[in-house]
């Protein structure tokens, strides 16, 4: 056993990716289907006055046409949430631009999109907010009236004595920092068919992160029990954060129900970028007060979080950006407000890190401004407030394994750190300056979350009479491999090849329940819960090959697909023995089940927010390395080098893999990437002017997986995926302030705003 | 209007008739359902419909149909031209160039018109021949690594 864990291993579905067999949401066909096609509001904000969708009923090859003035639909929410703000068509006022306001279906797409402009649609348009600070304010527009005010959610953080701390302060250094809503940028558009049975029951086809969340929300949003509702998740053609529930899939039922028939509906990239679920901006204000050896001794901040028109998974990121980085260093008094703010805009959603790469870019940058201050090289000061292994963080945090330290010392040695920080700082005149920064950052490996009814992951493993295994996990395979994961840890416990084991795509008919992939929870939970599920269906056959070779149970042992005796000569092959299992039950096959509740995990206090959310942390440090070019204000990468304690690496080649797609998406969010807003309206809605690092942006990597080994993960295993990303943006700004000596605090770090910052520090 | 069009697709000959305004990425997909080139953002920005036209690799989003009236076309489904793997995509499963996998039908395609031009390419041609391509799981260097070792097993033969 074990020899298959920590061994690199292609994706085990890559054959039919690069076949092109896979059919993805996209791809996906009934015999029947209609297409179906939103129309979308053009304003920000405004009343419907009135609708006239007479000409688009009469147009030839349209099915139905549903008018959202016009039909009754319930108030829903998402993840649980209790504030109802949404419906899945807009009533009676329009919120952002790319609202919802009618349906077609037809019997093809351009069908349905000539009788989208066949609807009339009369707004009264109202002022509109935009601006965090404004929508604060009592007058300011309301964005749902019936809440009296655009603060969603408001959250304060109160540890130790912050007044003493910054009192005893040596040094107090502050700032402000912006960042910008960017979208995911999955190459696949939201997709789903969707299709009603005679009993009343519905099925969506979706590449969707969550099969269960998607059930449970679309119920809410049709009115009906979520046993009227199943889901068959298809394969994503990406996802970081953004295929979690979204309202075109129930929009799709909608159409399906009126008209009998299997729906599908795509999004087109301008819908993408007008009117999915993109990063929260935030603009977040933050102290830090420290000694003069660089002993943290408290941090202030107030974080301004943009909800958009409608809630979607903000309380949750505002959390975590209130929260999870003061657990990254020793610090005890904290003091930090939050605010989720409602405003006219294209709502936001999960991304990739969650709210960390925004609260971590002010931290990591204040933390490199301190250290300048303090005259100190910025990994010293790191290493010397870092967060340690057994540490119970002021948010009860308990961290069982941390690597943080092994991140920064092993980073700072790769980069060449310290003799390039002394190099880059003697040429600061020249046309093309040189700088190297650092950053940290950590993330959780499953989030207790907001819903309070479970956490965990449970799995099934199938073994069937020709001795083929099938895995059934909760979590769902987004691109990232843990298919792979989970089919090499069966394999692992089962004691047969790779080859032997295959994992379906999710059904809410046929797998467990289980919350799906975010929170950097697949691995660690579900890889637990799949180990779980292999070792009892190990057990289960065992028992009958014991019987089989009259022999104890405990003297047999798997290997290479064979079960043997340890004391004497006795076999029999793995398929052999589950054939006999299966035809000795009258067929029924093996099925190991496996359940996995992270220990010493609870929610937060709803006042306080203090909680261990988390069975394990991982940990990252990253080094960039950059060339500012003074006379245009371009960043050329240079390097990067990217160290994550990650527990234990089961797949060391897609682990790679992971780090190296999230610096990418890093290195966007840092210098390119910003969906580009006034009043309401994105103005660039294209991949074209949507700048994504294409491969000629990217500087080499270097990536270092350090593995703690946590007690709670699977062989030690902890999450990777999301913190990747998070500690980017701050290396690069910090490497762009040891280049030429200024700080760009809004994201992203345009060479306009570089230039800008040169003449002013100049004059 | 609808017109008929002859093209040979992965060695297929089709006479069909198409509503001249439908991409050839359209009719790819819905009209023959080879559904293996994917639609990513229909405006020539993404790569991910990349095929190859009489040997050059072409965004098919950005081409009607009827242009491609009597032409030769290659496309993921047709590149192993039997049940092995083509080098080409073999070097993508060893190297982890697949994550979500929607990119990878347009990069080997990339990849392949690349290699029959220049089948020694060095990193930076490698980067420059797949810059119309997003891809946003890998961070690229995965790929251009694939790229690399395919050039290597082609050579090989």
């Amino acid at each position: 056993m074990g020899e298959l864990i920590g061994k690199p291993v292609p994706l085990i579905d890559s054959v039919d990716k690069v076949t092109g067999k896979q059919i993805y949401g996209s791809d996906f066909k009934l015999p029947g289907m209609l297409y179906g096609k939103v129309l979308r509001s053009p304003i920000a904000h405004g009343r419907i006055l009135h609708i006239d969708a007479g000409r688009a009923r009469s147009l030839p090859g349209v099915k139905a046409v549903i008018v959202g003035t016009e039909i009754e639909l319930p108030n829903y929410s998402v993840a649980g949430e209790k504030m109802l703000d949404e419906r899945l068509l807009a009533k009676d006022k329009v919120r952002y631009r790319g609202d919802e306001v009618a349906l077609i279906a037809a019997v093809d797409e351009d069908t349905a999109e000539e009788a989208l402009s066949l609807i009339k649609v009369e707004y009264e348009e109202l002022p509109g907010v935009f601006d965090l600070e404004q929508a604060m304010q009592p007058d300011a527009p309301l964005v749902h009236d019936e809440f009296g005010s655009n603060i969603a959610r408001e959250m304060t953080i109160n540890h130790g004595d912050i007044e003493k701390a910054f009192a005893e302060a040596d040094v107090i250094v502050e700032g402000r920092y912006e960042t910008p809503r960017v979208h995911h940028g999955y190459l696949e558009p939201h997709a789903v068919v969707a299709q009603w049975d005679a009993r009343g029951k519905v099925t969506f086809w979706i590449p969707t992160q969550s099969h269960m969340l998607a059930r449970m929300t679309y119920a809410n949003a049709l009115g009906v029990g979520q046993e009227q509702v199943r889901v068959i998740q298809l394969p994503l053609g990406g996802g970081f954060g953004g295929k979690l529930e979204y309202k075109l899939h129930p929009l799709c039922a909608l159409l399906a129900r009126e008209t009998g028939r299997p729906v599908k509906m795509v999004n087109t990239r301008t819908e993408e970028l007008m009117a999915s679920l993109p990063r929260v901006p935030m603009i977040i204000e933050m102290q830090l007060a420290a000694r003069k050896d660089g002993t943290l001794l408290g941090k202030k901040a107030r974080v301004l979080a943009d909800n958009g028109a409608y809630m979607n998974y903000g309380p949750g990121i505002l959390l975590s950006a209130t929260t999870r980085s003061d657990n990254l260093y020793r610090i005890k008094n904290i003091f930090t407000k939050g605010y989720l703010i409602y405003t006219n805009k294209v709502p936001t959603g999960a991304f990739r890190g969650f709210g960390c790469p925004q609260s971590h870019f002010a931290l990591e940058t204040m933390l490199d401004k301190l250290a300048v201050e303090l005259n100190m090289d910025p990994a010293e000061l790191r290493l010397k407030n870092a967060s340690q292994k057994g540490d119970i963080t002021p948010h009860n945090w308990y961290l069982g394994s941390c690597g943080l330290s092994d991140c920064i010392k092993k980073s700072v040695e790769v980069a060449g750190w310290s003799s390039k920080r002394k190099k880059y700082a003697e040429n600061k005149e020249s046309k093309l300056a040189r700088g190297i920064g650092i950053a940290c950052c950590l993330h959780v490996s499953g989030n207790r979350t907001f819903l309070p009814f479970f956490d965990g992951s449970s799995a099934y493993v199938r073994i069937n009479e020709e001795g083929r295994v099938t895995v059934f996990p909760g979590e769902v395979d987004i691109g990232q491999g843990s298919k792979t994961v989970f089919a090499i840890i069966a394999a692992s416990e089962l004691g047969i090849p790779l080859e032997w084991v295959d994992v379906p795509n999710l059904d809410t008919d046929i797998n467990p329940h289980g919350l799906g992939t975010f929170g950097d929870r697949v691995t660690t939970l579900g890889g637990n819960a799949v180990k779980a599920a292999a070792i009892n269906a190990r057990e289960q056959l065992l028992a009958v090959a014991a019987e089989e070779l009259q022999t104890p149970v405990e003297n047999l042992k798997i290997e290479n697909g064979v079960i043997y005796d340890c004391n004497s000569d006795k076999r029999i092959s793995f398929p052999e023995a589950a054939q006999i299992a299966s035809y000795k039950q009258a067929g029924a096959t093996i099925i190991g089940k496996g359940s996995f509740v992270p220990p010493g995990v609870t929610m937060v206090h709803p006042e306080t927010k203090v909680g261990n959310v988390s069975c394990a942390y991982p940990f990252v440090t990253q080094i960039a390395e950059v060339e500012v070019n003074r006379e245009t204000g371009q960043v050329k990468l240079l390097n990067i080098v990217s160290a994550h304690d990650l527990g234990k690496a089961i797949n060391p080649l897609m682990a790679e893999g992971q780090v190296l797609g999230a610096v990418a998406q890093g290195i966007g969010f840092a210098l390119t990437e910003e969906m580009i807003e006034e009043k309401g309206i994105i103005k660039n809605q294209s991949f074209k002017h949507y700048n994504m690092p294409r491969s000629v942006d990217m500087p080499s990597i270097t990536s270092i997986l350090v593995e703690s080994n946590d007690p709670n993960g699977p062989y030690g295993a902890k999450g990777l995926g999301e913190p990747a990303l998070t500690a980017i943006a701050p290396a690069i700004a910090n490497a762009i302030y040891h280049a030429v000596g200024v700080r760009i605090d809004t994201l992203p770090i345009t060479p306009e705003k570089i230039l800008k910052a040169l003449h002013e520090k100049e004059n | 209007m609808k017109q008929v069009i002859k093209v040979t697709v992965n060695g297929e000959y089709y006479e069909k008739e198409v509503v001249v305004h439908k991409s050839l990425l359209d009719f790819l997909r819905d009209d023959l359902n080879l559904t293996g080139t994917k639609k990513g953002c229909d405006n020539g920005d993404c790569g991910s419909c990349t095929v190859l036209l009489n040997g050059k690799p072409i965004n098919s989003c950005m081409m009607l149909a009827v242009e491609a009236d009597g032409c030769e076309i290659l496309t993921i489904e047709g590149i192993a031209g039997g049940k092995e793997l083509h080098p080409i995509q073999k070097a993508f499963v060893e190297s982890g160039a697949i994550q979500c996998g929607y990119c990878t039908p347009g990069m080997v395609m990339a990849a392949k018109a690349l290699l029959d031009e220049n089948p020694d390419p060095s990193e930076t041609e490698i980067r420059e021949a797949i810059v119309g391509h997003l891809c946003r799981c890998t961070g690229y260097d995965q790929i251009v690594r694939a790229i690399k070792k395919a050039a290597s097993y082609l050579n090989k033969k």
